[in-house]
């Protein structure tokens, strides 16, 4: 309850103060919204499953952002430009789809 | 240590989603023997929850023994971590709220791109359009000036070949090619009446024009077209020069078929009969190469105004003649 109530409030935030993102910046955003996404279902499951840990959440969320921010920012440097930042939305995708069919199973009982 | 690696071992075994390992997969990690899909789908929980909770686990097992899940369902210890969990869902918040209002903020200059895109193809496309258009014009524009070009090659040629002829007849060129050499002379020891007369000559001519010849000279002398044979007293004249006898006459034709031509022809018979009656003398051979001189050029007689009228550019009709 106060994980949502958090995340109403960071959006409210974010809508009502609108900072304006860096334009370097401005590539790596919707792919860090991924992980972060990615992260935040895992969290959720986990704490479906009765194994959540504040600390795993945490980490696993800024890694999760940094890495995948990081992983587009070398696909950029190589030159291999979209492809890389294809494979971080495919394998993030994927797990957030299982992720989410495991709570499913969890709230639902199906 | 190596007491704790099996448990490790058991532990891992025992990891709810996971398979029991078999003897031929314990041997080799799962990267290895799993395929990739299979691996991300299988292991979509991070690890870390697992492993902590074990963890967990292991060390409240050392007080109570409890099964995994109540230990795992175990309210949590302190509110703190609580609210770390929560300042990190709003630190998500925000980003997702920023990207939404960064992909919104953005949505209008892409739209706006896409619209000036859309609109320069829809100009290129007419662009494309009129250019066709034009290039279907000048195609058949081409088409009409190329038949017409043919059209004037061939009239340039009749014409060219028309003037070739018009220079020949006219004297207005040098010929050379073959022919025949024809000698007249006066008869031998005759009197006054015998000798060959301007009309003499003049029907000999005549005759040879008739017979097919192309250019003719007497003693050097280019016949055109205009020219006439005259005598002034004894002496026949070419215009205004006088000719001396025995007179050479040069004819450009065909050899063979020239000295017959002459026989069969009208002014051809009279020359005979003037030969055979007169007893001129008279000889005709072929030539396989005469050169002939070009007529002297003549004054100029007459101009006509050049028109498109095919009626007044025919020769012989608008002509203006100069007095």
């Amino acid at each position: 309850v106060i994980a949502a109530l958090g995340l109403l409030v960071g959006i409210v935030l974010g809508l009502v103060v609108q900072p304006d993102v860096p334009t370097g910046l401005e590539p790596y955003l919707p792919i860090a919204v991924v992980a972060a996404l990615d992260a935040v279902f895992g969290g959720l499951r986990a704490y479906l499953d009765g194994i959540f840990d504040d600390k795993v959440f945490v980490v696993s969320f800024f890694s999760n952002v940094v890495i995948a921010a990081a992983i587009v920012y070398l696909g950029d440097q190589l030159g291999v430009g979209g492809q890389l930042s294809t494979g971080v939305i495919v394998v993030l995708g994927i797990r957030i789809f299982s992720n989410v069919a495991a709570i499913r199973r969890h709230l639902f009982h199906a | 240590m190596p007491e704790q690696l099996t448990r490790e071992a058991n532990r891992t075994a025992n990891r709810p989603g996971l398979p029991p390992p078999d003897a031929a997969r314990g041997a080799l990690p799962d990267q290895v023997v799993m395929p990739l899909l299979d691996r991300i789908v299988r292991h979509s929980l991070d690890e870390d929850y697992q492993v902590v909770a074990a963890r967990k686990t292991r060390s409240r097992r050392g007080r109570r023994p409890l099964s995994r899940y109540r230990a795992a369902t175990a309210p949590p210890r302190t509110g703190r971590p609580r609210h770390v969990g929560a300042a990190v869902m709003a630190v998500f918040g925000v980003l997702v709220a920023i990207a939404a209002a960064q992909t919104s903020r953005n949505a209008p200059e892409e739209n706006a791109s896409r619209a000036s895109l859309i609109e320069q193809v829809q100009a290129r496309r007419d662009t494309v359009a009129l250019l066709q258009e034009r290039l279907e014009r000048l195609r058949s524009s081409t088409t009409a000036v190329r038949a017409a070009l043919v059209g004037s090659t061939q009239e340039e040629q009749a014409l060219g070949a028309r003037i070739k002829r018009l220079e020949v007849r006219t004297g207005f060129t040098a010929v050379t090619g073959p022919g025949v050499r024809i000698t007249v002379d006066d008869a031998p020891h005759g009197d006054l009446t015998q000798q060959v007369r301007d009309s003499d000559l003049a029907i000999l001519v005549d005759g040879l024009w008739n017979a097919g010849a192309e250019a003719i000279s007497v003693n050097g002398k280019r016949l055109t077209n205009l020219t006439a044979f005259r005598n002034v007293g004894p002496a026949i004249h070419i215009g205004i020069t006088p000719l001396v006898p025995p007179y050479s006459v040069l004819v450009v034709g065909d050899p063979e078929t020239l000295a017959a031509n002459l026989l069969e022809g009208t002014f051809g018979q009279q020359w005979y009969s003037l030969v055979e009656s007169l007893g001129f003398v008279y000889e005709i051979k072929p030539a396989a190469a005469l050169s002939l001189p070009a007529a002297r050029p003549r004054r100029l007689r007459s101009v006509r105004p050049l028109t498109d009228d095919p009626e007044l550019s025919r020769p012989g009709q608008g002509q203006v003649t100069a007095p």
